[in-house]
């Protein structure tokens, strides 16, 4: 029954979600949507391109077994082939019918990025769009994978600090600029006070709550270091366009890695914002829509 | 270690997540799914952590998944509850 259940509330999210179907001739933008936010953050980008181009989403919330993954730490059978294979045939199931044209244009944001290009690999030539967007994504090469431990607390608390702002539509972004620290307990308390100071969090939120939405996403993150950390990517097949966030997870990095698989061009735009508020500031969708949108 | 009952971990459930909707406890419905309540992923996470202070010992954070009614998931602290409190 409990099975039964689950299953019921696993199957209710899709993975293609269409945001708008675009006009006879006018593009599609195929965006790869990775979670950690809510999938309705696409909507901006949805409003900024122009209205005649269709949005679609492939959203890995409908891979249950990768949402699953994050929460029991268990992923010994996902890897990024897997996810990009039940991805492609999603899209491919999504554009069954009559040839559709022109191309449409991948963006995929953060891990979403690398999901992009391998499914995008594992397209015919003339099913690839004529580009992929990377939105703040860091590259699945060797010399940009880490291990576990290079993910340090400092660096945890700032991305984290980072995700819990965009989550509570607050700018947390900035916490720990000042007042750095390598002790989580620590760091936890000083957000706790920056986030209820700002409104993020009601002042009564315990610590211990805050401890576990820490933990739930830090277990996010070292699946997708682990799924990173198996997979070989082949060299592009499309020019790739970078967006890097102001406030990136990589600040002093410019390629954040896609230089190495850049057959085809790499070209580098910022937006504003940082990695997470990036997908949900309009002034930063009018960026992502200019560079995706466009023909 | 305390066994904790369905019935009390349910009162609990209960009038926290009325104390964080900002209605009545009898408001509140045992058996409607979490994500139906009004409890976005952020505030159903913090209620987990403040629930686990509360009983003592960790949670799968599989359990709002597999357990994704107030009723379901009170059985289920009950249950894991008894557990420990046998083993102990």
């Amino acid at each position: 029954m409990r099975q039964q259940r689950r299953a019921g509330r696993a199957g209710a999210s899709p993975i293609v979600l269409r945001h708008r179907q675009a006009v006879p001739g006018a593009t599609t933008v195929c965006a790869v949507h990775p979670g950690s936010l809510p999938v309705g953050v696409w909507g901006h980008l949805a409003d900024a391109l122009p209205q005649d181009t269709g949005l679609t989403v492939l959203d890995l919330a409908g891979v249950p077994e990768y949402f699953e993954a994050a929460l029991s730490g268990d992923h010994a059978d996902l890897s990024i082939a897997s996810l990009a294979d039940r991805l492609t045939a999603a899209y491919r199931a999504d554009r069954e019918g009559p040839p559709q044209s022109p191309a449409p244009v991948f963006v995929g944001w953060s891990f979403g990025g690398v999901l992009a290009q391998a499914v995008i690999e594992r397209l015919a030539p003339e099913e690839r769009p004529d580009r992929l967007v990377l939105v703040d994504s860091i590259a699945p090469t060797d010399a940009y994978q880490q291990p576990d431990d290079a993910l340090d607390v400092p660096l945890l608390l700032r991305w984290f600090a980072m995700y819990l702002g965009a989550k509570r539509s607050r700018d947390l972004s900035t916490c720990f600029d000042s007042m750095g620290t390598d002790d989580l307990a620590t760091g936890l308390e000083l957000l706790l006070d920056a986030a209820v100071t700002s409104g993020a969090l009601p002042p009564d939120t315990p610590p211990p709550g805050l401890r576990k939405l820490y933990d739930t996403y830090v277990e996010g993150l070292l699946r997708n270091n682990r799924l990173t950390a198996g997979h070989r990517p082949p060299v592009s097949s499309v020019p790739l366009v970078l967006i890097k966030a102001e406030r990136s997870l990589i600040p002093q990095d410019k390629t954040l890695g896609w230089t190495e698989l850049a057959r085809h061009g790499l070209s580098l735009h910022a937006a504003p914002g940082d990695h997470y508020t990036t997908l949900t500031r309009p002034d930063a969708a009018e960026v992502i829509a200019e560079l995706s949108g466009r023909r | 270690m305390r066994h904790v009952l369905a019935d009390e971990a349910q009162t609990w459930l209960i009038e926290k997540i009325a104390h964080r909707l900002g209605v009545e406890p009898a408001e509140v419905p045992p058996e409607q799914y979490f994500d139906e309540l009004g409890l976005d992923s952020t505030e159903a996470l913090i209620l987990a952590g403040e629930m686990e202070s509360w009983l003592g010992f960790e949670l799968a954070t599989t359990a709002l998944w597999y357990h994704p009614t107030i009723k379901d998931l009170a059985a289920h602290i009950a249950e894991e509850s008894g557990r420990r409190a046998a083993a102990a």
